[in-house]
């Protein structure tokens, strides 16, 4: 495969060149409600090119190994446009060149597990909220993602790495009268088949849940302290503050890059947030990125003060600062951009019950339901939640989608709790889907929190 | 794809093949700057194949081994899916006007020009961050089946998306335009960014309560996506739709009419038959504010004795790749009907108000029941007909069978979104929280 990938990079006239291919087996198996309505096992592939010439860099991924010439051509002439469009010319951080076959450690491999044996595994989660008379529908899917990836640049790089992504994961609605609820379940990894077993319990409890969602008060809108659970911390801490992180978002943003200096204290002295990839047994583990850089861990924020960022090959130039091995694609069919791989705040000394007793009045917010940013602005929801009064948890509540500012509510989180739990499941849209990225956090304290109610 | 079929029929009652091959080319501007320059070069086939009633699907991109793809399909008949409606047999399909050949000229060359030139205009007017993308891209689609339905289309178009971004944030005044083929983007839109931008660059704080909306084109998704989730014919199968029992019914304000216009090819991507070789048509789903009609695939269509009208596309809410994704219903040309006010008659009613440019969030809450509660990005404050400036950390949230119930009035044109083409919505008696 070296070889054939070598053939159509020796052909490209440029400064630099590389070139990934991939071979992508995906097994979807899919339930809607009792009826299964998806199963099986495919095979796609593809290639994605990339150049560097007179300062311009241009990509173009394809699918057909009789287009590579084509390819070739067009990377090279948009490079060369780019190039001499621009004022400063595009560089790429020097980085080790690796030659390396990386197959990860799987506990239990997916990919030796008959696939009768997984739909009947996925038949006996998807029976377990049927058999509850207010659900009326459940979307449970079981998915295999096994990517084979081969990467090669003209510097000498030539990396084999494989990501074998496991998941489980569903939407389950409970209906009475013209009210529907409805609550996720997921589970999975990167390190095998057995981050999907064992679930019976969390599909009663998540079911028991989403039947008591129908009983539970909509929440009345307005601005609240929260404690936020770790799901929910995750999910703040990834598309509030983790995307500007990304230097290939705030590069392009002046005003927002100015507040994102190295050095500046930007949250709270109670958060410190890192993204460490390199974590193992966690859903976002990888060891090269698609530039063939070495993932690093990187300190984002320490006591508030913002520490570091995510950087691309070329971003790491453009902003001088050292490279962390976080350019990544979703598959063959696109060119890697930043991402984040696992980021997480570190957790602090609080119990929940201390948490409580400092929130006295407002609400336990859980389970992120969908986020979004937009710039220094942010919004997402919550699953489920609670009232607390005295500091103690009241009745439960629905409806509730929170949204704030980022700097502000990095400010607000004044307390964090002592546990720490990462996300299972991933699904970050950035342009391209990253189903491995990986977030967490403990409990946390967040005080003036917009809550938008009905 | 004959001989793929030929033998494909072999093994099975009926058989279908999708192929697809599409290349697309986009321009990227940030903070005025030429930024990136992407190509993409992408085919595949899909199959699909009944037996017994039940469906087996397979998919690749480079089809070197014609019994792989069949055997995959075959294999995945073991999971017993349910499939009892038959492949249609259409013999012959409308020809729509869908791709302009002037396509195949232009350059990255010529779109980088063009973005350049607008780029200037918008930094000596405004003092916005600019992000621009501007993209051509083509499609050839050939959907073949066992009843003898051979369909094939060529679709290409042109787009524009441009962004004025207030300084510090990532909210901003964002606009579409697409075209069959290129087209230098009208003044007029321009004026329309940079006049809503300049208006609205200072920061109010609005107290809480209940306060006129005007959904701008940009963000009627949100209240379309809900009513999509409710008149699809999965939701009604699933039973997850709360309109299950209300056709015929006026379930929104008389002056809201909801159609897909399929075959409309002033536009690009018009499509005369659906990614299941079924021939298109208007189909209105809501007229005058009354519930006409749900929309299904061959699937969903069967499954409820319903009549299959041309809404099967194989896409997905997120990115997905259609060659991996079984059809769904799904309207892909969907129109609301305009009203008689023109968009700055509109603003001069609002006593007190939002307009709400764009939104973030629309994607959470409870979609099937039709709730929903976005944050505002941007939202634009206006008192007695005048725009006083930009609302941040505000939340607009509703039940779009109570908002579209509360209608004042419809903007007299549609605009192109990625969802729709839709014009300005002002409704009333909206929930808008802030942090007053």
């Amino acid at each position: 495969m070296f070889k054939k990938l070598g053939n159509i990079l020796a052909k490209a006239e440029a400064d630099y060149a590389d070139i990934r291919y991939e071979v992508m087996k995906e097994t979807f198996i899919t339930f809607n409600g009792k009826e299964l309505s998806r199963i099986g096992s495919n095979i796609t592939d593809g290639y994605v090119l990339r150049v560097l010439k007179n300062g311009g860099m241009s990509s173009v991924a394809f699918t057909k190994e009789e287009d590579a010439p084509g390819a070739v051509k067009t990377a090279v002439e948009n490079a060369v446009l780019i190039g001499m469009n621009i004022d400063k010319s595009i560089k790429l951080a020097k980085i080790p060149v690796i030659k390396d076959t990386f197959l990860p450690e799987l506990k239990e491999d997916p990919r030796k597990i008959p696939i009768g044996e997984k739909l009947e595994l996925v038949r006996k989660y998807n029976d377990i909220p049927l058999s509850h008379d207010k659900i009326v529908m459940t979307n449970i899917g079981y998915s295999e993602v096994n990517r084979e990836k081969y990467f090669l640049s003209t510097e000498g790089a030539e990396i084999r790495e494989d990501l074998i992504t496991t998941s489980l994961r569903g939407l389950i609605t409970s209906k009475d009268g013209n009210l529907t609820q409805n609550i996720r379940v997921g589970s999975g990894g990167s390190d095998g088949f057995q981050s999907i077993r064992n679930l019976e319990e969390k599909l009663e409890k998540r079911t028991g849940l989403v039947l008591d969602l129908l009983k539970a008060e909509p929440v009345k809108g307005g601005v609240y302290n929260c404690i936020v659970d770790p799901n929910l911390a995750g999910v703040f801490v990834h598309e509030a503050f983790g995307h500007f992180s990304e230097a290939d978002i705030i590069e392009t943003l002046p005003a927002m890059r100015e507040k994102m200096e190295i050095g500046s204290q930007l949250g709270n002295e109670v958060l410190t947030i890192i993204d460490n990839a390199t974590m193992p047994d966690q859903l976002g583990f990888y060891k090269y990125d698609d530039e063939g850089v070495p993932v690093r861990e990187v300190q984002l924020m320490k006591n508030g003060v913002l520490t570091g960022r995510l950087h691309s090959r070329r971003t790491a130039m453009e902003f001088d600062e050292s490279f962390s091995g976080h350019c990544v694609a979703e598959d063959y069919r696109f060119a890697p951009i930043i991402r984040m791989g696992n980021i997480y705040i570190e957790p602090g000394t609080d119990s929940f019950e201390k948490l409580l007793e400092k929130l006295e009045d407002g609400l336990y917010i859980i389970d992120a339901k969908g986020g979004q940013t937009s710039g220094e602005n942010f919004t997402f929801g919550a699953q489920y939640g609670y009232l607390v009064k005295d500091g103690k948890k009241a009745g439960m509540i629905r409806d509730i989608n929170m949204s704030g500012n980022l700097y502000k509510t990095m400010m607000d989180i004044t307390a964090v709790g002592n546990d720490l739990v990462l996300s299972k499941t991933g699904g970050c849209g950035k342009g391209q889907l990253n189903i491995r990225s990986c977030n967490g956090g403990p409990h946390i304290l967040m005080n003036n929190v917009v809550i938008g109610g009905v | 794809m004959k001989q793929l079929l030929a033998k494909a029929k072999k093994v099975c009652d009926q058989a279908e093949i999708y192929y697809t091959e599409s290349e697309e080319t986009t321009v990227e501007f940030r903070d005025a700057k030429l930024h990136d320059i992407e190509s993409n070069y992408k085919s595949g086939y899909s199959l699909r194949i009944i037996k017994d009633g039940k469906l087996g699907f397979s998919y690749t991109r480079n089809l070197i081994n014609p019994d792989d793809l069949i055997k995959n399909a075959v294999n995945s008949l073991k999971g017993k899916v349910e499939a009892r409606y038959e492949f249609p047999s259409t013999i012959t399909a409308l020809q729509l006007e869908t791709f302009d050949p002037v396509l195949n000229d232009l350059t990255s060359k010529e779109m980088v020009a063009e973005c350049s030139r607008l780029c200037e205009i918008f930094k000596n007017k405004t003092d916005a961050e600019i992000m621009m993308v501007a993209g051509k891209g083509s499609e050839n689609l050939r959907i073949m089946n066992s009843k003898g339905t051979d369909l094939s289309s060529k679709n290409g178009s042109y787009f524009l998306w441009m962004g004025l971004t207030y300084p510090g944030g990532a909210s901003g005044i964002r606009r579409t335009y697409i075209n069959k083929s290129f087209q230098t983007t009208p003044e007029e839109l321009i004026n329309e960014m940079i006049d809503m931008y300049n208006s609205s660059s200072n920061v109010v704080e609005p107290e809480s309560g209940k306060m006129e909306v005007l959904f701008m084109p940009n963000s009627v998704y949100t209240l379309n996506w809900r009513t999509l989730s409710g008149t699809s014919g999965k939701s009604v199968y699933e039973k997850v739709s709360p309109l299950s029992e209300k056709i015929g019914l006026k379930i929104f304000s008389k002056k809201i009419t909801i159609f897909d216009d399929p075959q409309d090819d002033t536009h690009p991507w018009a499509r005369s038959f659906d990614d299941e070789g079924i021939s298109t048509k208007e189909h209105t789903i809501v007229e005058n504010g009354v519930l006409k009609n749900f929309y299904y695939n061959l699937e969903y269509a069967e499954k409820l004795g319903a009549h299959p009208a041309g809404h099967g596309y194989k896409t997905s809410r997120w990115s997905g790749d259609s060659i991996s994704l079984k059809p769904l219903p799904s309207l892909q040309h969907i129109k609301i009907h305009p009203g008689n006010t023109s968009l700055s008659e509109i603003i001069k009613s609002i006593d007190k108000g939002i307009i709400l440019e764009g939104v973030m969030g629309a994607h959470s809450g409870n979609i099937p029941n039709g709730d929903y509660s976005v944050g505002v990005s941007p939202g634009i404050y206006v008192e007695n007909g005048k725009i006083l400036g930009r609302v941040k950390d505000a939340m607009v949230a509703g039940n779009v069978y109570e908002t579209l119930k509360n209608v004042v009035t419809v903007e007299d044109k549609t605009h192109y979104t990625w969802s729709g083409f839709f014009p300005a919505i002002l409704c009333d008696n909206m929930s808008v929280s802030t942090k007053k």
